[in-house]
Parts: C-alpha cells; sequence; structure tokens
C-alpha cells in the first residue's frame, strides 16, 4: 500500500495547459548539450492550506519546497499545484541536514521545484526535477558569505550519499549567495496499485 | 515675483550653498505656464530615477504582464550593466531596511513599489527592474515621449559607474514624467492614480516639502547621493491648482546642506507661482 503524502498523478493525463508547463517526459539539454528526461509522475497539491500543514518529512512542510515567483509558469503560481515525486527524496535528503544542524533550513522562493515553464530555468535544471534545494538561511545565519556557505558544504557532503553542491563564486554556474544543493537528474515514480494508478488518471 | 528674479534668487541660493550645478523646472496648473532654468542639462539621476521605474511597472501591469499582487523572490544578486558581474545593494547604504529582511522570501510587485518609492529601497528598485527590465522601460519611456530620462542599469552597479555608464535625467524630462501623472495620462487613469497615491506617502521630506507652508500638500521624489541632490514633486495648496517643480542639484562629494537649499529654491518658487494670489 502506497502512503504519500499527496495524489499522485500521471503527468500526461493533465490537462494541456498543465503538460506545457510541466512537460512531463520530454527532455531539455544539459550544459554539455545532453538530453535528460523530465520527470512524468506528479503529487497534486490542491491547495495553499494544504500546502501549508502536510509536511512531506518531520520537519519540512511541503509549501517550503514549492515556494515561487512571478517568473513561474501562471498554472504553477495557482493550485491545484504539481510537482514531481522526487521532491519527496529531497525532503529526506534536506531532513538529514535539518538532523545534523539542529536548527531551521530555510529553502528560499524559487529555490525548490521550478516547472521547465519557470523563466529562471538555464539548461536543465535540477529544479525541474524537484530534486535541488536553495538554502539561503540556517537558523539566523544567512548564507551569503563564503564563511558560512562552506561550513554547511561540508555538512551536506558528508551526510547526504550523491549530493552535487553548486561551487561558490559570481560566475555563472557558481552561487554567493545561498547553498545550492541538489540529488542530480532522479526521478521518482512509486509503486502503485492498479486502483492508485486508476484514480490517478481521473 | 518676476521670471528674472526668480532666475536670480536660485541661482544666488545654489551658488551661495557652493553648488556645482543647478537646474529647475516648473509647470503649474493653475496659470498653465511653464518656467525652466538649465532644463535641459543632464544630472546623474540618482534616486529620482525611481519614477521612471514606476512608471514602466505600472506599464507592465496595464499590458498584463505584471499584477500588482504578483510576488517577486527578494533576492540580492544583480548583475552589472557592463560586464556581468554579479553585484549586491549594501544593506547599510539602503535607506529601507524592509526589504533587506526579507530576503530570500517574496514581496508583491506592489510592495516592492511603495517601497522603491516610499522609502526609496534600491533593493526593491533592482528587483522591480529584474522582474520588468531596463529595456522595456526604455520602451516605456519612448512611448510616453519622455525625453530627458535616461535609464541605464539598476542601482549600485559599481562597475558601471566607474565606466560612467550611469542613469540621467533633465529637470524637464522628470517634470513631464509627473505632469502625465497629475494628468492622469500616464498609462491609465488608474495607474497615475495609484502612482500618485504612493509619491503621496514619501517619507523623506527635507527638500521641496519644507520649503512650503504647513498645509501645502507634496506629492515627491527625491534623490541624494555623494555628488547630487535632488527632488521633484508636485504641489498641492489650498483653493489653487497645483504645480510641479523638480530641483536637480550637482555638488562636491558630500556637500553640506544640500537640501536646505532644495528648500529655499522650494520656496522661492512657491513666492513665485503664488505672487498676486
Amino acid at each position: 500500500m502506497l502512503s504519500l503524502p499527496f495524489p499522485c498523478v500521471d503527468g500526461l493525463s493533465l490537462p494541456e495547459e498543465y503538460r506545457t508547463a510541466l512537460r512531463p517526459g520530454e527532455t531539455l539539454r544539459d550544459r554539455t548539450g545532453r538530453k535528460r528526461v523530465l520527470p512524468r509522475t506528479f503529487l497534486r497539491i490542491d491547495s495553499w492550506e494544504a500546502a501549508r500543514d502536510t509536511p512531506l518529512t518531520a520537519h519540512f512542510m511541503a509549501w517550503e519546497l514549492i515556494g515561487v515567483d512571478v517568473r513561474e509558469a501562471p498554472v504553477q503560481r495557482a493550485f491545484p499545484r504539481y510537482v514531481p515525486c522526487a521532491v519527496l527524496l529531497l525532503a529526506a535528503a534536506l531532513e538529514l541536514f535539518r538532523m545534523e544542524v539542529g536548527t531551521y533550513v530555510h529553502v528560499a522562493a524559487n529555490g525548490g521545484y521550478r516547472s521547465p515553464g519557470h523563466a529562471l530555468n538555464h539548461h536543465a535544471s535540477r529544479h525541474c526535477w524537484g530534486t535541488a534545494a536553495n538554502i539561503y538561511r540556517v537558523g539566523d545565519t544567512f548564507l551569503h558569505e563564503r564563511d558560512a556557505i562552506t561550513k554547511y558544504t561540508s555538512v551536506a557532503r558528508r551526510l547526504i550519499p550523491g549530493v552535487w553542491i553548486r561551487p561558490f563564486g559570481g560566475a555563472d554556474g557558481e552561487v554567493d549567495d545561498h547553498l545550492h544543493l541538489d540529488l542530480g537528474y532522479t526521478t521518482f515514480d512509486p509503486l502503485q496499485s492498479d486502483e492508485e494508478l486508476e484514480s490517478s488518471r481521473k | 515675483m518676476q521670471e528674472a528674479t526668480l532666475r536670480e534668487t536660485v541661482l544666488g541660493l545654489a551658488e551661495e550653498a557652493g553648488a556645482n550645478a543647478v537646474a529647475v523646472a516648473i509647470h503649474d496648473f493653475e496659470h498653465r505656464t511653464s518656467w525652466r532654468l538649465n532644463g535641459d542639462r543632464w544630472f546623474h539621476a540618482a534616486s529620482t530615477i525611481k519614477v521612471p521605474v514606476l512608471l514602466g511597472v505600472f506599464d507592465a501591469i496595464e499590458e498584463g504582464l505584471l499584477d500588482s499582487r504578483s510576488r517577486v523572490h527578494v533576492r540580492n544578486r544583480f548583475f552589472s550593466a557592463v560586464d556581468g558581474r554579479a553585484y549586491r545593494v549594501e544593506s547599510s547604504r539602503d535607506a529601507n531596511s524592509e526589504v533587506h529582511a526579507a530576503l530570500g522570501r517574496t514581496l508583491r510587485v506592489s510592495e516592492l513599489a511603495e517601497h522603491m518609492i516610499i522609502t526609496s529601497s534600491n533593493l526593491a528598485t533592482n528587483l522591480l527592474l529584474d522582474v520588468v527590465g531596463v529595456d522595456r522601460i526604455r520602451a516605456t519611456m519612448d512611448r510616453l515621449h519622455l525625453e530627458g530620462i535616461d535609464l541605464r542599469r539598476g542601482v549600485e552597479d559599481e562597475a558601471a559607474w566607474e565606466q560612467g555608464l550611469n542613469n540621467r535625467i533633465t529637470a524637464d524630462g522628470l517634470c513631464r514624467a509627473l505632469r502625465l501623472i497629475e494628468e492622469r495620462q500616464a498609462i491609465s487613469p488608474e495607474a497615475s492614480d495609484a502612482m500618485l497615491e504612493i509619491l503621496h506617502r514619501q517619507k523623506f521630506r527635507s527638500g521641496i516639502p519644507a520649503g512650503l507652508p504647513d498645509d501645502a500638500r507634496v506629492a515627491n521624489k527625491t534623490g541624494d547621493m555623494s555628488t547630487a541632490a535632488h527632488d521633484a514633486g508636485i504641489v498641492y495648496l489650498e483653493d489653487r491648482q497645483p504645480y510641479i517643480v523638480v530641483v536637480l542639484t550637482e555638488w562636491e562629494a558630500d556637500g553640506n546642506a544640500r537640501q536646505k537649499v532644495i528648500a529655499r529654491i522650494s520656496r522661492a518658487v512657491y513666492d513665485y507661482v503664488t505672487a498676486g494670489a
């Protein structure tokens, strides 16, 4: 029996405006030109209240990983909103980090899931897979200096197997005002029973 | 007061205070007259450039590209107009701390517009410039026939400053912009009303408003930096139509009493437009 915080849906069954924004199963090219297949399976979050009140892990509520701004595709600024199921894996990784640092871990707006229709995306951003987080603050420490970012980079590398951290700096591909961590081009298609699959298509 | 007297008064006040240059533009709706001194001289815009940015934001809203309730990620990282280098707005040099306090989160377009004008937030200005785009705001200025306004870059872009790429304005240009707003012809009547409402809530009142009687209401925007001090406002007095006054001044770095001289010029303009009333 499946245990998910939100209904799981097949992106190809969504109305056209959502498919245009989410591009389920389509490809994006990464910096090297390699094609990467976008997620096809999504969690459906019906309302802001549901996002606010639904925990993904012990310390992370859904809303913390779906904050976006005016640059996001309009359908993904409203509800229902769809996020790749891999956001659960991201939440689990962040939970490890949260337990180690022992204080609040703040993910920036536009710093969790962003749809491929989001204007800030370059190349095949892992934010489009729901596997990347931009942490701008840990407890009372804002991560806008090398020392703080380096410190928490070490923590993340030690705790999260396979994590990728964007290098510190001001050049293209670097960051100096948050800690970007991601789990790569990971997709997550939860196992579902026939009944659940049928329900997800409705 | 005669025109020649006003000219002598303004030049005398500026010279006495040690200003390197002064420009004044006036438009009086009561008498349907305009007056200018060095009206087409270019100055570094300082924070008066935020009035054109406000126009650009409301134009984007009018065109449906934005909604005043749209949320914008508050991130203090911008890219220089000359070399693309990342830079930040120093919170210690920003008159507004509320936008800095929202780092990582979002603020609405309307909130950023208010912070940009009312407390002259540099961070809010750059965030709005990022969302709307310098080129788009320049196109808005062209469409409104606002010559005398030259928006080039974000605020505190030091690399651009070092290469002489700055936002510039003339007294005439800024006067025309305020005139469009007062005449409800800036973007739309509703947009003009909304912009006017924001300008009326201005916190910085030591320039034009300080030279006026207590019952005067002023919708204004100041600009202050090491080598420039400006103020531009629409002045509302009892029993008469409003007038617009723009005062631009240039100084050696960190000259003293700059807002005081703007207040005194404002008083001279008040005496001029109300003479014989």
